[in-house]
């Protein structure tokens, strides 16, 4: 068995079935061995960028490892962004990059580059294989490695002809058995009890742990008033009755508002970003902080905890939920406080009562929130519309809500709808995307239609970077600057042209029937909706500015007071 | 006029640091002290051979306004990093206990 037969072999033993990938050179052995092989299935993106984002989508809804196959040079190269994407958001993925023949390396042979170099800052850790028969431990080290404590991408860059060469496995590499032991919950259960305004706030952690239902049982049981983070979306389920909803820079007042008064924040699976918390000085000013993580390192790194538990976080949740259900929390003016401030300060978008008014972003979100099967999985892009979709839709389960959170990739939502679509193959995947972001995977649109995938694109079109315009607005004297995209392809002539059947809406009354048609329809179907490009994000809190100083519409700044640059 | 901080009214620290001495592992822990705001003003490394394993016996002295424990867990979460040890302590964290 050579190197390239190997790694299908350990794809077998680790029941992985599904990759994302794209020939080349130096990873040809791979493939050669991939034409013999009938258990793993090779999907075909058409750029590696959207392999690395697909095999992230993937992740993100299964729960399970991720994996990317790429040739050297610019194969590896353009893996870079999706597997920055991964690492940013702790996404456990595999990547497996060809290398030049390790007599090669260093001599500037054709397609190398020094992956193992360029990557070090957005791998867990990676790889570069010396010889074949490190080949075998070192798989196994990096497919468990990506997927324990905090997942992240692990690289594996692999010289042509260590692929091609006869492998005779070494011992396995001794791992570290994973940490499910519980912390001492004495001190935080006292900090809980002694609160008057506690909150809860959790983020992606808790599904990288896979402690979604743990960490119902403990919100359910504790009556904590909750915000989520943007990757923590969907934890509480659609039916909470205490979840404020997304905090910080396009948070809902009420979550933000909570932040603001509470006197305790247990911060469970999150990371305190700056998107979250805004400026730091004066978040969360009143309240002592709780900081439950399976990673160390975040513990004081932004805001010091008065007290940091590391642990498993099933373990943890499961502990705390035990030690309140015999004796429950006395939080009952706080809740009923926090409710009223969630009718008040929740998010809110009213729908349009004139059917030929022109679509607006929240109206349209929530309409199709409404009409969509509750296990709809939504990949997003990144831009106003996600924020729509952060802000509007109901989300009962935090992997069903794709989102580019840490590196913020325009591009991300096809391919990881892609990527969803193949890890849930009868559930319904919808990409929400702006006409920026569409743009920049768009070549996808081949393989939807090679595996005739179901999924459903839905473009929301403002014919312009909309976030970026809404910052210059506001931010920078209303001064427009390269945000233009009035000259976008017609979408619905460049879906058919892959074969994919497309309509477009840009009238209130027919949100309903379109977003219906595109459900209905067996197969993949794009729905192109024409929004206002002036429409903006509300409420925004000004970049490095304070969660209390959140701006609404009223300050919009008038139409008349604009300038054009560029 | 410079605006740049003298390095000498930074605080300087001293670690130790022992890692398998895999590719690029003293490339992977300089960028880590890079990344989160610290700069090194020297540094020792030996290879100790222990059995098969072949070790990296680092010492680094660096400079950085930001808190050393922040910097040390990261370094302690490098998958080839057995062991960082702080020579010359710093303040600790006094407010925030870690179970």
């Amino acid at each position: 068995m050579n190197g390239a037969q190997h790694i299908l072999d350990t794809f077998h033993r680790h029941s992985i079935q599904t990759v994302f990938g794209y020939p080349g050179g130096c990873i040809m052995p791979l493939y050669d061995a991939l034409v013999d092989d009938v258990r793993v299935e090779h999907v075909l993106c058409r750029h590696e960028q959207a392999c690395a984002l697909a095999a992230d989508g993937y992740a993100r809804a299964s729960g399970e490892l991720g994996v990317c196959i790429a040739t050297s040079g610019p194969g590896a190269t353009n893996l870079i962004t999706g597997v920055a994407n991964a690492h940013r958001d702790s996404i456990p993925m595999l990547v497996i990059t060809g290398q030049v023949p390790s007599g090669l390396i260093g001599t500037d042979a054709f397609q190398e580059t020094d992956v193992l170099g360029m990557t070090l800052g957005i791998v867990k850790h990676s790889y570069l294989i010396g010889n074949a028969n490190e080949l075998p431990a070192i798989l196994e080290e990096a497919m468990a490695l990506a997927q324990s404590g905090r997942p992240g991408p692990v690289w594996i860059d692999i010289p042509k002809d260590v692929l091609l060469a006869g492998t005779t496995p070494t011992p396995m590499r001794q791992s570290t058995p994973q940490d499910h032991s519980c912390p001492n919950l004495s001190g935080a259960l006292a900090m809980l009890r002694a609160a008057k305004k506690p909150l809860l706030y959790s983020g992606g952690g808790i599904s990288l742990a896979h402690a979604e239902k743990n960490f119902r049982e403990f919100a359910q049981c504790s009556g904590l008033p909750a915000v989520v983070t943007l990757k923590g979306i969907g934890n509480a389920g659609k039916h909470s009755a205490y979840n404020l909803g997304m905090l910080g820079m396009h948070g809902s007042r009420a979550a933000n508002r909570a932040v603001d008064e509470c006197d305790l924040l247990l911060v469970i699976g999150a990371r305190l970003d700056d998107r979250a918390t805004g400026k730091l000085d004066g978040f969360a000013p009143n309240a002592r902080t709780i900081h439950i993580d399976a990673d160390a390192a975040e513990f004081n790194k932004l805001r010091d905890a008065d007290l940091a538990l590391r642990g498993d976080l099933n373990a943890i949740l499961s502990g705390l939920s035990a030690a309140l259900q015999e004796a429950p929390l006395a939080i009952s003016e706080w809740q009923k406080q926090c409710q009223t401030s969630r009718t008040t300060g929740g998010f809110q978008a009213a729908d349009n009562e004139e059917p030929l008014a022109p679509i607006t972003g929240p109206a349209f979100i929530r309409q199709l929130s409404r009409v969509t099967p509750d296990d709809t999985v939504i990949a997003c892009d990144v831009g106003q519309h996600q924020m729509w979709v952060a802000q509007q839709y109901q989300f009962d389960h935090p992997r069903h809500h794709l989102t580019s959170g840490g590196l913020g990739t325009m591009g991300f939502g096809l391919p990881a709808a892609i990527g969803a679509q193949f890890a849930n193959r009868q559930s319904t995947v919808i990409n929400v995307t702006g006409d920026g972001s569409f743009m920049m995977n768009a070549q996808e649109l081949a393989t939807i239609r090679r595996y005739n995938l179901p999924l459903k694109l839905i473009i929301m079109d403002n014919q312009c970077l909309g976030m970026v315009r809404q910052q210059q607005e506001l931010f920078y004297s209303n001064r427009e600057s390269q945000i233009d995209l009035n000259d976008n392809p017609d979408f619905v002539a460049m879906a058919r042209a892959f074969d994919i059947p497309a309509l477009k809406i840009e009238r209130t009354d027919q949100i309903r029937r379109g977003v219906e048609t595109i459900l209905a329809y067996n197969g993949p179907m794009l729905l192109h909706v024409a929004i206002a490009r002036e429409e903006n994000v509300w409420p925004v809190v000004q970049p490095g500015g304070s969660n209390t100083d959140m701006i609404d519409e009223t300050r919009r700044t008038p139409a008349d007071n604009k300038e054009q640059v560029a | 006029m410079s605006t740049q901080s003298h390095p000498q009214q930074t605080p300087s620290y001293t670690l130790t640091c022992r890692m398998s001495h895999e590719a690029a592992a003293l490339e992977r822990l300089c960028q880590v002290v890079r990344i989160r705001g610290f700069r090194i003003a020297k540094m020792a490394v030996e290879s100790v051979l222990e059995g098969t394993d072949e070790t990296l016996d680092i010492a680094l002295t660096i400079q950085g306004a930001r808190p050393v424990a922040v910097l040390q867990s990261q370094l302690e979460k490098l998958h080839t990093v057995a062991e960082v040890k702080l020579a010359s302590p710093a303040l600790a964290h006094a407010a925030s206990r870690i179970a």
